[in-house]
C-alpha cells in the first residue's frame, strides 16, 4: 500500500471489450489468475464522503488501502464513468459524488 | 460399533430415549440459553466435545487455562462454560443437585443436573486462552461479554434437533460420520475446517492433503477421504452466509472436481473463538471425535488480525502431538503463480516475486461485483451455486447482512415434547 486510496473494479471479458473500445485497456491490470482489475483513485476527502453515503462500505487501511463492500450498482456506475471520462483518476469519483448528491444514482 | 474419540475415550451420545422427555421435564425450572450454549449442548449431547459430558466447573476451567488439560490430564484447550445472569439464578434459586430444563427459543433443549455455581474470571480466562485481553479480539469480547455466573453440570438432550433445508442434507452426528467412512471404505480421513465458500486455493490444498493423508494405503480403490467440516455458528456482518458455504463446498463434488467416493461435506455447530493456536487444538479434538485420522492446518489457522504469528498454531500442535489421536497436516501459504500457471504452495514454487495472492478481500470484492471469476480462481459451478444461494437464502447477497441476521431461516428447530403429554 503506497498511501493512495483506491477502488478496485473487476474486469471481465465484457468490460474489457468496452475498455478496449474506449482506448482504456491499458488501465486493466492482471490481479489474480487471469482476473483483471482497474483501480480508480480516491482522495481522502472523497473516501470519507463515500463511507458516509454508503455505510456498509469499509476502508481496508491495513492491507490493500482500498474501499471495499460498495454496492454492485455503485461499482457499475463508477465503471461507466471511467469509460465516459476515459479516466481512472479522482475526477471520476468527483463526478460520481456529484451524481449521488443530485440524486441521480 | 464402538466409537473411539479424543483421548482414546468412547464417544457417547447423551440423548433421552424418544417419548420419555414429556413427563420428565414438565415441572422442571427452566433456563433459557443463548445460541452458543445451545450449540454446545447439542455438541455435548452427540459427542462432538467428547469426553465432556457437561459444562465445566471452576476446577476444570482452571485446569484448561493453566495446564491446557482436563483435571484427569486429557488434553483440552478451550473452556466450555454456561453463563446465566445473577438475577435469573437468584429468582430461580438454582442449587447444586437441581435438575434444570435448558430451553432455546423457549423450546426444551436439554436437562442439566446443576453442579457448581461460580464466578468465572473472564479477564483471566481471556488472557490465558487468547493470549491477550485486548477487546479488539472477537474471542476476548465474546468471553468477557458473557456476564453473570457460570453453572456447571452434566447435560442430556431431551430430543433430537430437526435440521432445516439445506442443512438437513449435511447434518451428521459423530456416529453418522463413523458410519459414512465405513460405507465408503475410508481408512484415513483428512478434515478440512472451513467458514468459506471454496476457491481454488482451498481446493488445491485439499487435494494435496488427500495424498498426504493417504500415506502408504493402496490407491487402486480409494481408502482415504476428504471431509469438509464447515463450522456453523454465530454470524457477523460480512461473513459468508452458511448456506453458500455448505452448498458451495458440496458443489466441488457435484461438478466432479472431487470424486464422490473421496469427498464428503458435513458441519459442526461451533461458535468460533478465533483463539488461534488453542482453537487449532480444539478443532483437532472435535475432528478426532468425528473419526478423522488427519487434519489440515493452514497458515494462521483460526487466527484473527495480527494477534498470532502465521505458524503459532503449528507450533502448539507439535508440542501436544503425543496427546492427539489425529495427525496434523501442515500447510504453508498458497498462491497463484502465473509462471507455473497453477495454484501452488510457497514451499514449492520459487517464483515468489511474481506470485499472486488469494486474499479474502479480493474474492469478496469479486462476488459483490457479481463478476464471475476465472476457473483458476473459483470453479464456475461453485460461483453459480453461491449466486443462487445468495438469491434463495441471502436476500441477494452471499454475505451476511442485517436482513440475513434478522430474517434468515433456522438452522435447526426443536420439538416441544411437553405438548405430547396429555394433561
Amino acid at each position: 500500500m503506497n498511501g493512495q486510496i483506491m477502488i478496485n473494479i473487476w474486469i471481465n471479458e465484457e468490460r474489457f471489450e468496452k475498455m478496449r473500445e474506449a482506448g482504456l485497456s491499458g488501465m486493466a491490470q492482471d490481479m489474480l489468475a487471469g482476473m483483471k482489475v482497474t483501480r480508480v483513485k480516491v482522495s481522502e476527502k472523497q473516501k470519507d464522503i463515500l463511507l458516509s453515503e454508503f455505510p456498509m462500505a469499509k476502508f481496508d487501511s491495513s492491507t490493500t488501502g482500498t474501499i471495499e463492500l460498495l454496492p454492485r450498482k455503485v461499482k457499475d456506475e463508477i465503471f461507466n464513468l471511467c469509460l465516459e471520462k476515459k479516466s481512472t483518476g479522482e475526477d471520476v469519483i468527483e463526478a460520481f459524488i456529484l451524481r449521488v448528491r443530485n440524486g441521480r444514482t | 460399533m464402538k466409537l473411539t474419540g479424543h483421548g482414546g475415550k468412547e464417544v457417547v451420545e447423551r440423548i433421552l430415549p424418544g417419548g420419555m422427555a414429556g413427563s420428565i421435564i414438565s415441572d422442571m425450572p427452566e433456563l433459557e440459553v443463548d445460541t452458543q450454549t445451545a450449540h454446545e449442548c447439542i455438541d455435548i449431547g452427540y459427542g462432538f466435545l467428547s469426553p465432556l459430558d457437561g459444562f465445566m466447573g471452576s476446577e476444570e476451567v482452571d485446569s484448561v487455562c493453566e495446564e491446557m488439560s482436563l483435571p484427569d490430564g486429557t488434553l483440552w484447550s478451550i473452556p466450555i462454560t454456561l453463563e446465566a445472569n445473577d438475577d435469573t439464578i437468584r429468582k430461580k434459586g438454582f442449587r447444586e443437585g437441581d435438575e434444570i430444563l435448558l430451553t432455546y427459543h423457549r423450546k426444551p433443549l436439554a436437562i442439566m443436573k446443576t453442579g457448581e455455581v461460580f464466578q468465572l474470571d473472564a479477564d483471566r480466562v481471556a488472557g490465558k486462552i487468547y493470549g491477550t485481553s485486548d477487546p479488539k479480539h472477537p474471542g476476548v469480547r465474546r468471553t468477557v461479554s458473557r456476564k453473570g455466573k457460570s453453572i456447571s453440570g452434566k447435560v442430556i438432550l431431551v430430543g433430537e434437533p430437526e435440521f432445516q433445508p439445506p442443512f438437513d442434507r449435511f447434518w451428521l452426528t459423530p456416529r453418522n460420520h463413523f458410519s459414512l467412512y465405513r460405507d465408503k471404505g475410508w481408512e484415513h480421513v483428512v478434515a478440512h475446517q472451513t467458514r468459506n465458500v471454496p476457491h481454488t486455493a482451498h481446493e488445491w490444498p485439499m487435494k494435496y492433503c488427500w495424498f498426504a493423508a493417504n500415506e502408504d494405503l493402496s490407491v487402486e480403490v480409494p481408502h482415504t477421504g476428504v471431509l469438509v467440516n464447515a463450522v456453523i455458528g454465530e454470524k457477523r456482518n460480512g461473513d459468508y452466509i452458511d448456506e453458500a458455504i455448505i452448498l458451495g463446498q458440496a458443489e466441488l463434488a457435484n461438478a466432479g472436481y472431487f470424486r464422490k467416493d473421496t469427498f464428503a461435506v458435513s458441519f459442526t455447530l461451533w461458535d468460533m473463538r478465533y483463539a488461534g493456536p488453542r482453537e487449532a487444538v480444539h478443532h483437532a479434538i472435535m475432528r478426532t471425535n468425528l473419526g478423522c485420522t488427519h487434519h489440515m492446518f493452514g497458515r494462521d489457522h483460526a487466527g484473527v488480525g495480527d494477534f498470532y504469528k502465521p505458524y503459532d498454531a503449528h507450533s502448539l500442535l507439535k508440542q501436544v502431538r503425543e496427546q492427539l489421536n489425529i495427525k496434523p497436516v501442515f500447510m504453508m501459504e498458497n498462491w497463484f503463480c502465473p509462471i507455473c500457471s497453477e495454484v501452488t504452495s510457497s514451499g514449492l514454487c520459487d517464483h515468489a516475486a511474481t506470485a499472486q495472492n488469494f486474499s479474502g478481500t479480493l474474492l469478496r470484492s469479486m462476488l459483490i461485483d457479481g463478476v464471475q471469476p476465472t476457473r483458476q480462481v473459483m470453479r464456475p459451478e461453485v460461483f453459480q451455486t453461491v449466486q443462487a444461494a445468495s438469491d434463495t437464502y441471502g436476500f441477494g447477497s452471499p454475505f451476511v447482512t442485517d436482513s440475513y441476521l434478522q430474517n434468515r431461516g433456522n438452522v435447526f428447530k426443536l420439538a416441544d415434547p411437553r405438548k405430547e403429554v396429555s394433561p
